[in-house]
């Protein structure tokens, strides 16, 4: 039972949380950073708890602040949202160890999913399609460059404890092995300290589709059909869109089948995604779970009408799904923009500040989830996505000029965005067309 | 626009009505309220912040935020430094006496004793350190704050007699108040007592190292704490011989944040290093394996290529020219060829004396799989690190230092190595105070009878005396656009003529070049150069003085130690 929830991040997923929180009739306690003071998910919980310094080594992923937080404020429950400590293992457990609940799954399974060859092991022995590649870490050049020609080119060179593109390479041929494995190799060591390396078939020209899971604690798993995320740069999302447009419903049945496979496979409960890489020809291979909630959720809870983070809060209080997979019908087509703080004519570079001016959008079938407002100051410590831009219309097509007329009505003075740039791509005739895979803002870029 | 405040902060609906109108369990008695379990967090002393208990075992023993460290039980720092089950502990039943019948002293010592499960404040014994084998002292600051009364100074010396008897390196842990006031004189004599084993240790050739730990203080600083011949210290320690609190009584000032700490021992040429805990066992093992007696191997020196001046340096430079060689930014210095020439470096810092003189770098490494010492003037590659080096300017700190370094070789049977490149000793206020001229001469004096081969090697600039303070040796070697002089070209010219600008004219008289100095005598090899000469062909020249410093110890490391001293002797006899 759950009677008071503490929010453990920050910016638009905090308030949306914490907005959920108020229709259940929960109380909330954010907490804040001292350059948050003035952020409006401080402004809007119930109690606010100030956590520590800028930096968010310490303060939003200080542990034992948070922990004692919660103690203090007397909150029963964490909700972590995405980033920060969402996914890591250790907080979780020190939760359980004080009889916090942690709306999320359990240390376990969050450990086993973050260890990508764990994670790679365990649905391999469920069933479910994954890339061939390597089973264990790669040492030295020469095993790799073996493996490599056993999985077949072009490869990708992964650190096993990657993200974000990090440690990462694509070798197209055994004479590029060589300087890409050294490469990554020494990204990873910088960036995780760890240097254990992986190598897989590189699936050429694929779409990025994931599958949200919605687990109880009694063994009932559903999916709530498909996200297509294929429009990203640097390996960061920037357009979803749901359902995808190259899934027929035979394909969304079988992919769907393999998600909650997978999700069984891990033991898992609460909200949680299955991403696979989808091939042109059909064939598709699962990547990683995400076992937290995820930034384009709503694309999600627009097609199916469910609350994704009401979902997680009942699920953490021990309540059983109130959904059967035959219950769960995806209508009409939802797209979510992500608006970030950044220059694209500057390589994206992040652009912190105040916002002086600032008119947001709405009608039917437009939503926006934001923590910005006229005044507001960006505090440049943290991730620069400021607001996500939902539509929601009856097919695709029609969701796609809603989009293009909600990005056209923002209008955000003071700092730079990527609406202009996100427009663009809504105009591109390769995105209407719904031909997309994950290289599309590479090759729109190079246009 | 400020948001402060327009959103009441609501003290919420009742809950247990949203409850039951959601039809769901209202709080119930059997639900565990969260709270923190004992023991799961703890406080750091220094940052004050709330960290996971487990963490700080993990972090060895340091906060995980401020990284600052723990005070350690002995027998987690006997874990954590020695291999697995190697420890077999010494002298564990000595009866602690009361000598001064001090009331209440062997009451104190039981309940100790049931707290913390130690009999004194320290723990000896035998142990190995990476498969060295060594015998180990280690204090544990919560037995009376590990004072040295008479048990505590029994246990080291005949821990410290039987490593001399059996030829082992003795590692101690130090940590202390100082003197067990409750034991009065006799607790005073341990200094004495633990210092004097440890002179027969030392003069039995055998190794010492302490490593002083937080804090360490009293009547243990001024003894064998302080005798190492190489002395470690943990980062932030606090050592000194009086507590800071009774020198800010006496003296009735505040004390300057971070003095009598380790950074600041070793700025002022009290310690050799500084090593962090978690690097502290692989260090102590690195140093306990150069020093280990066995015969070291010898490699032999075939596989490196001779050295072919092919690149036309044949037109000869003139001795301006070659001044301005020796000087050029871009040259080789110090450390490059330290890098290039050994393996393994330790540096040791300081003097023991005042300070830890930047311009010159020493310590220990190995040549061929064969512990050296190595003294390098030390020149900067930019302006930044010549501000920090004084731009091979040595003060007396540093030739003191690197004296003591000499002495240390000598005392172990390594070769000494100098590289010389400084524009001269350091000429300032401070220098003469703490007497430049007495610190050269000394060099002079005790490198004339050192027992073990000493070669030296102009790579840049050989300026008068500084450089000769490096340079009493058994060969003298020069590469071919060094120079070596009595003065600066310009100090000449200036001295002399009463003018600084015909250096370049005085530089033609002087005979500094490295072909003049050979036909005079003075030195004993000359090292051809490539034309330009940087870190990019710096091989061409190290390749070729590898292959020499080879032939050179085994030349000069069979001859005993009169023969050495009667030639180096004769050396200069005949100059």
């Amino acid at each position: 039972m759950i009677n008071k929830v503490l929010v453990a991040n920050r910016g638009e997923i905090a308030v949306r949380i914490i907005r959920a929180c108020r229709e259940m009739g929960i109380e909330t306690v954010a907490v804040y950073s001292q350059a948050d003071k003035e952020a409006l998910h401080t402004q809007l919980a119930d109690e606010a708890v100030c956590i520590g310094p800028a930096p968010s080594t310490e303060s939003y992923l200080n542990m034992e602040a948070i922990i004692s937080a919660t103690v203090i404020s007397g909150a029963d429950a964490i909700h972590p949202g995405f980033g920060f400590l969402s996914e890591n293992s250790k907080f979780v457990e020190l939760c359980e160890t004080c009889n916090i609940t942690f709306i999320g799954p359990s240390a376990d399974v969050i450990r086993k999913m973050g260890h990508k060859s764990q994670a790679r092991n365990t649905m391999t022995a469920a069933g479910v399609p994954v890339i061939p590649g390597s089973k264990e870490a790669v040492a030295d050049v020469e095993t790799g460059k073996q493996i490599a020609a056993e999985v077949g080119y072009p490869v990708i060179i992964k650190a096993a404890l990657g993200g974000g593109g990090k440690g990462m390479r694509v070798a197209a041929a055994p004479e590029d092995f060589e300087g890409s494995f050294q490469t990554a190799k020494k990204e990873a060591g910088m960036a995780f300290g760890d240097e254990t390396m992986y190598i897989e078939h590189f699936v050429e020209h694929p779409r990025h589709v994931e599958f949200q899971i919605l687990a109880d604690n009694y063994g009932n798993i559903i999916h709530l059909g498909e996200r297509d995320c294929s429009v990203q740069r640097n390996h960061q999302k920037m357009i979803e869109e749901s359902p995808c447009a190259a899934l027929s419903e035979e394909l969304r049945s079988k992919m769907g089948d393999a998600a909650v496979q997978a999700a069984k496979a891990a033991g898992y409960t609460n909200a949680g995604t299955i991403e696979f890489l989808l091939e042109k020809n059909g064939n598709f291979y699962f990547m990683e779970m995400n076992t937290r909630i995820q930034v384009e959720h709503p694309v999600t809870e627009w097609v199916t009408g469910i609350d994704l983070i009401k979902e997680q809060i009942l699920i953490a209080s021990g309540e059983k799904l109130s959904y059967r997979q035959e219950d769960i019908v995806l209508t009409g087509h939802a797209i979510e923009c992500r608006i970030n703080a950044e220059n694209p004519a500057k390589g994206f570079r992040p652009s912190p500040g105040t916002i002086t001016d600032m008119y947001l959008p709405g009608g039917k079938g437009v939503r926006i989830d934001s923590a910005i407002y006229s005044g507001y100051t960006i505090p440049p410590y943290y991730d620069s996505m400021i607001a996500k831009l939902i539509v929601y219309a009856k097919n695709r097509e029609e969701a796609i000029r809603k989009m293009r007329c909600a990005l056209g009505e923002i209008i955000i003075e003071g700092i730079d965005t990527n609406v202009d740039y996100q427009y663009e791509i809504l105009r591109h005739p390769d995105y209407c067309a719904g031909d997309i895979d994950v290289e599309f803002i590479e090759k729109m870029s190079a246009e | 626009m400020r948001l402060q405040n327009m959103f009441k902060k609501t003290k919420y609906i009742s809950l247990t009505e949203s409850a039951e109108t959601n039809g769901r369990k209202v709080f119930t008695a059997e639900d565990p309220k969260p709270e923190v379990p004992q023991g799961l967090l703890r406080k750091c002393n220094h940052c004050k912040a709330a960290i996971i208990a487990e963490d700080v075992k993990t972090a060895h023993y340091t906060c995980p935020k401020c990284q600052g460290y723990f005070r350690m039980h002995a027998k987690r720092r006997i874990e954590m430094i020695t291999d697995e089950n190697s420890f077999e502990e010494w002298d564990q039943d000595i009866e602690t006496a009361n000598p001064l019948g001090y009331s209440g002293y062997p009451e104190k010592l039981d309940q100790l004793r049931e707290k913390t499960g130690m009999e004194e404040a320290i723990v000896t014994g035998k142990a190995s350190i990476n498969g060295n084998e060594i015998v180990l002292g280690v204090c544990d600051v919560r037995f009376m704050m590990a004072s040295m009364g008479q048990v505590v100074g029994e246990k080291i010396t005949r821990a410290v007699e039987r490593a001399t008897e059996g030829k082992l390196p003795v590692v101690i842990f130090v940590c202390s108040g100082g003197a067990r006031m409750q034991e009065g004189i006799v607790s005073l004599m341990q200094m004495a007592k633990t210092s004097a084993a440890l002179k027969r240790h030392s003069d039995a050739g055998q190794l010492y190292i302490s490593v002083l730990t937080d804090p360490t203080t009293g009547g243990v600083t001024a003894s064998f704490a302080m005798l190492g011949d190489i002395i470690l210290a943990e980062p932030g320690a606090l050592i000194g011989f009086a507590g800071p609190r009774v020198i800010e009584q006496t003296i009735g000032q505040k004390l300057p944040k971070g003095f009598q700490r380790s950074e600041f021992l070793l700025e002022h040429g009290f310690i050799d290093r500084i090593v962090k805990r978690e690097d502290m066992r692989n260090e102590l093992a690195q140093i306990l394996k150069l020093h280990r007696s066995e015969e070291s191997s010898q490699e032999t020196a075939s596989e490196i290529m001779a050295f072919n001046n092919t690149q036309g340096n044949n037109k000869i430079a003139s001795a301006w020219d070659r001044v301005q060689i020796s000087r050029m930014k871009d040259r080789p210095v110090g450390s490059d060829y330290m890098e290039q020439l050994f393996s393994d470096f330790i540096e040791f810092h300081g003097d023991r004396y005042y300070k830890d003189d930047a311009a010159i770098i020493g310590g220990i490494a190995t040549f061929h799989e064969q512990p050296v010492s190595v003294i390098v003037q030390a020149k900067g590659h930019d302006t930044k690190e010549n501000i920090v080096r004084n731009f091979g300017m040595p003060s007396p700190d540093g030739y003191r230092k690197a004296l003591r370094l000499m002495k240390q070789a000598e005392k172990f049977g390594r070769p000494v190595i100098c590289l010389v490149d400084t524009p001269g000793a350091f000429c300032g206020l401070e220098a003469e105070e703490r007497g430049q001229g007495e610190a050269i001469a000394r060099n002079l004096f005790e490198m004339s009878g050192l027992k073990v081969p000493v070669l030296s090697i102009v790579i840049g600039e050989g300026g008068s005396g500084g450089a000769l303070a490096m340079a009493v040796a058994d060969e003298v070697w020069m590469l071919e656009n060094s120079i070596y002089s009595i003065l600066s070209p310009e100090g000449f010219a200036s001295i002399l003529w009463k003018d600084s600008k015909r250096a370049k004219e005085a530089a033609g008289v002087m005979k500094l070049t490295a072909t003049d100095l050979y036909e005079m005598g003075i030195v004993e090899k000359v090292f051809a150069e490539p034309a330009h000469y940087t870190l990019e062909n710096l091989e061409a020249v190290s390749n070729q003085l590898e292959l020499r410093i080879q032939e050179f110890i085994d030349k000069y490391q069979n001859m005993t130690a009169e023969e050495l001293a009667e030639r180096r002797y004769q050396r200069f006899r005949a100059m």
